[in-house]
């Protein structure tokens, strides 16, 4: 069985599914217009390359085999230079292997969408432990776009974003899957392909004579020049100048990585994308990301029935992290408590941004399942102590 | 109904994970309900013991998985005796006669004689549509023409005669039971 039923061969399958998460993530990609996948197995993520391998050659993509994970980061960078929408999958283990290939993706500006199953070292047991890795993973001046679902529509949703903002900052983006999400069947609805937002690739308007492939605005995005119509293209990791050409120069060097890093960082208000679940009247928020909003939203239940003042704010994108919308929260606080499935990584974050507005507390968990809402409630019970 | 959590545990091979699946997609597609499917298994391809569990509601489901089952579906002696302490005080077991052996008295019992039924339709293979037929006619939560429709979609070609016919068998022996949960 490889399509839960499904039997039909176009781009978007619109409608009601039953589905399972990786599936989904597959199915999202192709309805942001994926048309290239490269990937090496790997447990919990293998679905994802099962199903590719089956939906692409259907739409007329195509599907590589990687012969390792190196292998299957450079395809993706290079086939997105030669102009194709593409992602690659793989979970914790072989998400190490990719660093230099982001680093390299970073460097030349190519988008591209790399979904990271995680999993506890080695097991297929649930975890987010790879949070940090995802932001400073790759060597280098680099800033990081990464998106956390937290459901199978999520997966779906998610990764359709990621694609786009992908093409909008030419930069690989992360799609923080889970073994917890990507191995669970749940509803999802996909909507008619006219209500899917796509964001193509954009072309220059000038002619080979004037383009330089890296010339863009201060923070901004240089545009793409099409394959085999003339333009000189050049793509290298090293430090290079607007024209693509290798440049040593320091004040050369500072300037390319002042752009590729802000064209991010100062975009943090188009990026960040976050959820706000009772907070206006809350005073205790819970901070949470992925599949752990999930236990956290029936804790804030919980503690809402024994009188407890407790919100949620859903992180659903973790980088860049989303600092105006935390402090704005954090204001109006007694206490922001962290919840993930770590030993206790992005708290770090979510404190150094509250810087002391209020009090901070973290409920971790890490031992290969998700918490329980009780054990989330637990943690709210100590700190209003 | 605000939500119901069904556990389904057996060997690996039996069809735990599959009924479970077929038993969201029913809802999710069929009644426009919401469903949430996870699973445990060993690495062992057939034997190991198996898990899969199913939260059913009306509305978008939070936290993936139940401590306490409303029901509990056990396909073997082993996989009963681990997962017992996961049905709810006033929930209700599921067992196979032929599978499970020692049928604890303490609790709410259904016994359904399924992998019999099947070895009657011809493949002992069966035994799972049997109890998805089953609880089509014990829960109404969907109608036989929908359960079809799916297990249509979710079995070989070849072998869609024999599941069909057992899950007829499985709603004919929910009504020898006697109506619904």
């Amino acid at each position: 069985m490889t399509a839960d039923g499904q039997r039909q061969n176009s781009r978007v399958l619109s409608g009601v599914h039953f589905m399972l998460g990786n599936y989904a993530t597959v199915e999202g990609a192709l309805a942001a217009g994926c048309d290239f996948f490269a990937g090496y197995p790997i447990t919990p993520a293998n679905e994802i390359s099962e199903r590719m391998a089956e939906r692409l050659p259907q739409v007329g993509g195509k599907f590589i085999q990687g012969e390792d994970e190196l292998c299957s980061i450079y395809a993706i960078a290079a086939a997105s230079l030669a102009g194709a929408k593409a992602m690659t999958a793989t979970a914790s283990a072989g998400y190490n292997y990719y660093q230099e290939g982001i680093e390299y993706a970073v460097a030349v500006e190519a988008p591209c969408v790399i979904v990271n199953v995680q999993r506890c070292r080695g097991e297929n047991f649930a975890t987010q432990a790879d949070i940090m890795q995802m932001r400073w993973g790759a060597a280098g001046d680099h800033e990081m776009i990464v998106l956390a679902p937290s459901s199978v529509q999520e997966l779906f949703d998610y990764t359709v974003r990621a694609f786009n903002l992908a093409e909008q900052f030419r930069n690989p983006v992360i799609v923080a899957s889970e073994t917890t999400i990507a191995l669970m069947r749940e509803r999802l609805e996909i909507p008619g392909a006219d209500r899917i937002p796509v964001l193509n690739r954009k072309y220059t308007d000038l002619g080979p004579d004037k383009y330089k492939t890296f010339d863009a605005p201060e923070n901004g995005v240089p545009d793409f020049s099409p394959l085999g119509k003339g333009y000189h293209g050049l793509y290298t990791i090293n430090p290079h100048d607007i024209d693509g050409s290798i440049e040593w120069d320091p004040i050369v060097y500072e300037k390319l990585y002042k752009r590729i890093t802000g064209k991010i960082s100062e975009n943090e208000h188009i990026i960040s994308h976050t959820e706000s679940f009772q907070l206006d009247d809350a005073d205790i928020a819970l901070v949470t990301y992925g599949s752990e909003v999930r236990p956290t939203l029936d804790a804030m239940e919980l503690a809402r029935n024994s009188g407890l003042k407790v919100g949620v704010l859903k992180l659903g994108t973790v980088w860049p992290v989303p600092e105006t919308r935390i402090r704005e929260v954090a204001k109006q606080m007694k206490a922001v408590i962290t919840v993930e499935m770590s030993i206790g990584k992005y708290a770090g974050e979510v404190e150094r941004v509250v810087a002391g507005r209020c009090v901070t507390a973290r409920a971790t968990k890490n031992r290969g399942i998700g918490h329980t809402a009780e054990e989330i409630l637990e943690v709210i019970k100590g700190v209003r102590a | 109904m605000k939500t119901l959590n069904i556990g389904i545990c057996g060997f690996g091979g039996q069809g735990v994970i599959l009924s479970a699946v077929i038993l969201g997609t029913t809802v999710v597609t069929k009644r426009n309900m919401y469903a949430v499917q996870t699973q445990s298994y060993g690495s062992e391809a057939r034997g190991g013991q198996c898990q899969s569990e199913l939260v059913i509601s009306e509305g978008p489901i939070n936290s993936p998985t139940a401590d306490k089952k409303d029901i509990l579906i056990a396909l073997s002696q082993p996989s009963l005796e681990r997962y017992l302490p996961t049905l709810k005080a006033g929930g209700i077991l599921i067992v196979d006669p032929k599978t499970v052996t020692e049928i604890p008295t303490d609790v709410k019992v259904v016994q359904v004689s399924a992998t019999d039924t099947a070895v009657n339709l011809g493949n002992r293979i069966a035994a799972n549509m049997v109890l998805l037929g089953f609880i089509q006619a014990a829960t109404n939560l969907f109608s036989i023409e929908e359960l079809l429709d799916v297990v249509k979609d979710y079995v070989p070609a070849r072998f869609i005669d024999l599941n069909l016919a057992a899950v007829h068998a499985g709603v004919e022996l929910a009504k020898s039971y006697g109506g619904t949960f």
